[in-house]
């Protein structure tokens, strides 16, 4: 009985902290989570709406709902295939080789025992440079006369005028800006790894490779993981290097650019906004299937569970 | 004294109205906006506001603001293919009364045309254009009339080792529909039915497909035609490397400028035909009053004193924008600049404008996704493709490549 | 000894390698800016005749200058709101049990990962609805919202390493939990919170398909979609001279940045990605 009360008390005060915490925790959190909502929820709502209408803006007398037909319409058009492809061989293409020569830079910036800082200074300079000013680089580097990549050229081709060598530019692009942030993130992943097992390996007679795929990889796995999904997704929706380096010519365009140009170029907010939710939807299957397939779990909610 | 303009909503720091003017990047334009705010007296103040290069970025600008209904544009400088398309969405004023008279009055007659839509005027002729046959005489004494006949002169050329391209825009972009629009209409055809309803193609189409398809893959063709825009072919004829060019007539006081020594050899001939003379692409550009425009009696004042026959010639000796006014060209100063002046006059009789539709942006896309490269075209069944997006894209339905 | 040598020259070439991957391109751009006009089409590395004629150039063209003016106050003035919104939402979720917390950071990282294209179309829409289209808060808005995710990501896990024990301390001499965050907290997170801006601004910075799709004039218009409109003075020429000027200006910021706040830029980087 006299023991009862103050417990009873002390719970009381604990659950009273408690719902104040919460109170505090949604006032806190209300407007970021409100914006998001606001800019990104309601938009792709919109977009949905959008998508079923006919709504060209050149023709505002025209408007109407139309079902699917907008669906139809992009999902039967070989230029909309096209730009799908276009965009999946850039993303594989690219997230690949940043992969490999991420790790590489990782390594590199790791171990290295010269002008370490210096080099991981050096290293952000791509990852900080807008990526449009990157790209009038790349483009002015390969143009046949201005650039001194095109000199190594034979004379008379104009690589960012055909499909093939427009392509290997924009991955080329793009790979070099964004390898050093996936180097970084593998970098950091490195860090996990003990030396002390890197050095157990090494006494059982492991060579330095055995000791990299054995060690070092299974380790790095979830770091490794988390870079791939997210390279993959912003990779996918590549848009500043094309519109710079080729404009969309020659078949190079992604599926952000058909979407740009349909929407901004053909004002059909119709088809354009179709397209903006088919690119939705497929960056939402991409990440369903990284997290499901690999378990990858979001960052943020690593922390509860340590 | 000021009421007047302080009830006109103010402008400038001056007090006087503002009138935007937006337009494609023009070298000497500044002295134009000039001379008609002298005039002007106080009554309004030109601004100018540059545009980008090409000319579907310049359309993507002003399409995009008067879509959003701005108030800030007022003078539009359009190009030709644009009138049916702003005129339909309701973005530019028609001309009319006092306005649509002096508009017209002493105007060419195509050039005049492409500002039409729906029997009514949308704009006020500023510059045209056409293209022309260019070539060397030291290598080509005679120039044919036919496309044939310059395939012919490109192989005997070959066939001697000399310079033997013919360069035409052949990229994929608005070039390539200009080439296949004269090419079609040359053969008594068009893209669509002149009433811009529906598609027309068939047998001329045909036709014209069948030329370019032998020109791409002749002894004429540079291997560099698929990436052609209207300065390399320009700049490939420059470099000696090439026998004819279609171009524009600015090429003229390019070659004058860069290479004087080959100018003696330097002779134009009209456009070629496909059994005949052609019909030359029509080009230029017109002067449109934006829809939400605050200041409507200023902007049309300012249009009109900027595609004024005073105006035009200055444009026409010194940036090399052919006038639309007909007696501009009977102006003394005019002889220098433009020896091939009555060459245009009489390509204008025959020009062939592109189609006029509300949709032409589209079209056009499609058009140049399926040309390109001209060497693939297989006449009846890149028709046949051609005829599919064409009316699609005329209902604007189908995807923007 | 002799081993030693090998290795560290070893590491010399790797570097080297490095360094030249990273700033090739960038020295290239550079060239290109102090090319003289008549020698801008030989193809070479190194500019044969130098003049600074490009850079005049640019800060002569009001457009460019309004473009650098709209870039930094679009950028600072999203920079600073996301941050202190990313803030509290970071302390929440670093600091507090509250239900909801895993939808929270789930969204966000939605967010994080959104195709900024599939909102082109409807802000277009919106923004021209609501009288915000090609100002300042048109493009601050998304901004703010691609900025969160990352705002919170970087500062919860900087949060987390903060001795909370103050905080305790603070409240035992009777200040509310607000009280407490503000005076104790967040000058602690101070360094955090310098770093996620940092990160915030050069996103900013970067944007271009919001600064093309959401702006049409330079009263918003920021300095990449500035720099992709430039026009020469004629039809025909190519203003590459001013592109490549222009390009150089805007990077300078980053290498300031990327300059003083390496090893800052690098902890932020990974601190939100990689822990688990």
């Amino acid at each position: 009985m006299i023991t009862r009360a103050p417990a009873r008390h002390a719970r009381r005060r604990i659950s009273e902290e408690k719902a104040a915490q919460r109170r505090l925790a949604l006032w806190l959190c209300a407007p970021a989570a409100l914006v998001m909502l606001l800019v990104t929820g309601w938009p792709i709502l919109y977009a949905v709406l959008l998508s079923l209408q006919r709504y060209d803006l050149r023709f505002p007398g025209e408007r109407a709902w139309v079902g699917l037909d907008n669906y139809a319409a992009v999902l039967t058009d070989p230029f909309w295939w096209n730009a799908f492809w276009v965009t999946v061989v850039i993303t594989v293409v690219s997230v690949a080789i940043e992969l490999v020569l991420g790790m590489l830079l990782a390594l590199a910036m790791y171990r290295t025992l010269v002008g370490r800082g210096a080099i991981r200074t050096l290293v952000l300079i791509p990852y900080g440079i807008v990526t449009v000013v990157a790209a009038y680089g790349w483009r002015y580097a390969w143009t046949p006369e201005t650039g001194w990549l095109a000199e190594a050229l034979p004379a008379g081709s104009a690589p960012l005028t055909e499909k093939v060598p427009g392509l290997a530019i924009i991955i080329l692009a793009e790979v070099w800006k964004t390898t050093p942030f996936m180097a970084l993130l593998l970098m950091a992943g490195l860090a996990l790894v003990p030396d002390d097992l890197l050095k157990a390996a090494a006494m059982d007679g492991a060579s330095a490779w055995q000791r990299f795929w054995h060690v070092t990889l299974p380790l790095m796995r979830p770091a490794i993981l988390v870079a791939l999904l997210f390279r993959t997704l912003d990779a996918f929706r590549i848009f500043d290097n094309i519109y710079v380096l080729t404009g969309g010519a020659a078949d190079t365009g992604s599926v952000s650019l058909i979407a740009y140009r349909n929407l901004i170029g053909g004002l059909n907010l119709g088809i354009g906004s179709t397209m903006s939710v088919l690119v939705f939807l497929t960056v939402a299957a991409i990440s369903f299937l990284f997290i499901r397939a690999f378990g990858i779990s979001a960052p943020g909610t690593q922390g509860e569970r340590r | 004294m000021l009421a007047g303009t302080v009830a006109g909503c103010g402008g400038g720091s001056t007090g006087r109205p503002v009138v935007n003017l937006y337009n494609a990047p023009q070298e000497n334009i500044g002295a134009l906006v000039d001379r008609c705010n002298r005039l002007a007296g106080g009554r309004y103040r030109i601004v100018l506001n540059t545009l980008p290069r090409d000319a579907d970025g310049q359309r993507e600008q002003l399409v995009r603001r008067l879509a959003a209904g701005d108030t800030g544009l007022d003078v539009l400088g359009l190009d030709v293919t644009w009138t049916a398309e702003l005129a339909e969405a309701g973005w530019i004023r028609p001309w009319t009364g006092e306005h649509e008279r002096r508009a017209r009055e002493g105007t060419l007659a195509k050039p005049l045309e492409t500002a039409v839509w729906k029997g009514r005027l949308y704009a006020a002729p500023y510059n045209t254009n056409v293209q022309l046959l260019w070539y060397r005489s030291d290598l080509i004494p005679r120039p044919p009339r036919t496309w044939d006949g310059l395939m012919r002169e490109s192989a005997r050329l070959a066939a001697q080792g000399r310079p033997h391209y013919g360069e035409v825009t052949g990229a994929r972009y608005e070039g390539l529909v200009v080439w296949f629009n004269s090419l079609i209409q040359s053969a008594g055809g068009g893209i669509l039915t002149p009433d811009g309803e529906r598609v027309s193609l068939g047998a001329p189409a045909r036709t014209a497909l069948a030329t370019m398809r032998a020109f791409a893959r002749s002894r004429a063709a540079d291997p560099s035609l698929p990436s052609m825009r209207e300065d390399d072919v320009r700049l490939a004829m420059e470099s000696g490397r090439a026998a004819f060019q279609i171009n524009w007539p600015f090429v003229y006081a390019s070659m004058a400028a860069n290479r004087p020594g080959m100018l003696r050899t330097f002779r134009w001939a009209p456009y070629p035909g496909i059994d005949g003379p052609g019909r030359a692409p029509l080009g230029g550009g017109n002067f449109g009053i934006s829809a939400y425009t605050e200041r409507p009696r200023e902007s049309y004042e300012a249009a009109l004193c900027l595609r004024d026959a005073e105006s035009q010639k200055i444009a026409a000796v010194r940036d090399g924008l052919p006038p639309t006014i007909r007696s501009v060209y009977d102006e003394p100063e005019m002889a220098k600049a433009y020896p091939m002046r009555q060459a245009i006059l009489d390509a204008l009789q025959t020009a062939a404008p592109r189609p006029k539709t509300p949709t032409y942006q589209n079209v056009s896309t499609v058009t140049s996704a399926v040309l390109s490269p001209p060497d693939a075209i297989e006449p009846a069944r890149t028709e046949a493709r051609l005829r599919e997006l064409i009316s699609e894209a005329l209902q604007s339905k189908g995807v923007l490549p | 000894m002799k081993a030693d040598r090998a290795v560290m020259t070893r590491w010399l070439v790797v570097d080297l390698l490095v360094v030249l991957y990273a700033l090739i391109p960038v020295l290239w751009i550079a060239s290109l800016s102090f090319k003289h006009p008549s020698t801008f089409t030989d193809g070479s590395f190194v500019p044969r005749r130098w003049t600074l004629e490009n850079y005049t150039g640019i800060f002569d063209n009001p457009d460019f200058t309004r473009g650098l003016i709209n870039s930094i106050g679009i950028g600072l003035i999203a920079t600073l709101i996301a941050i202190v919104l990313g803030t509290m939402a970071a302390y929440a979720i670093a600091r507090l049990d509250f239900p909801g917390k895993n939808a929270l950071v789930g969204a966000s990282l939605l967010v994080a990962m959104f195709p900024q294209i599939s909102l082109v179309s409807p802000l277009f829409q919106i923004e021209r609805a609501l009288g915000l289209f090609d100002t300042w808060p048109g493009l601050i808005i998304p901004y703010i919202t691609f900025a969160l995710p990352l705002t919170i990501f970087t500062l919860s896990s900087f949060l987390r390493e903060i001795p909370w024990e103050l905080e305790q301390a603070a409240k035992m001499d009777g200040a509310t939990p607000f009280q407490a965050f503000r005076q104790v907290i967040a000058p602690l997170a101070m360094p955090g919170m310098v770093t996620t801006a940092i990160l915030t601004f050069i996103f900013c910075w970067n944007d271009f398909l919001f600064a093309i799709s959401l702006t049409s004039s330079d009263r918003a218009r920021t300095a990449p979609a500035t720099i992709s409109f430039f026009t020469g003075s004629t039809q025909f020429e190519d203003p590459a001279g001013s592109i490549a000027a222009a390009a150089v200006v805007v990077t300078v910021p980053i290498i300031v940045f990327v300059l003083f706040f390496q090893r800052r830029i690098v902890s932020g980087l990974t601190s939100g990605a990689v822990k688990g």
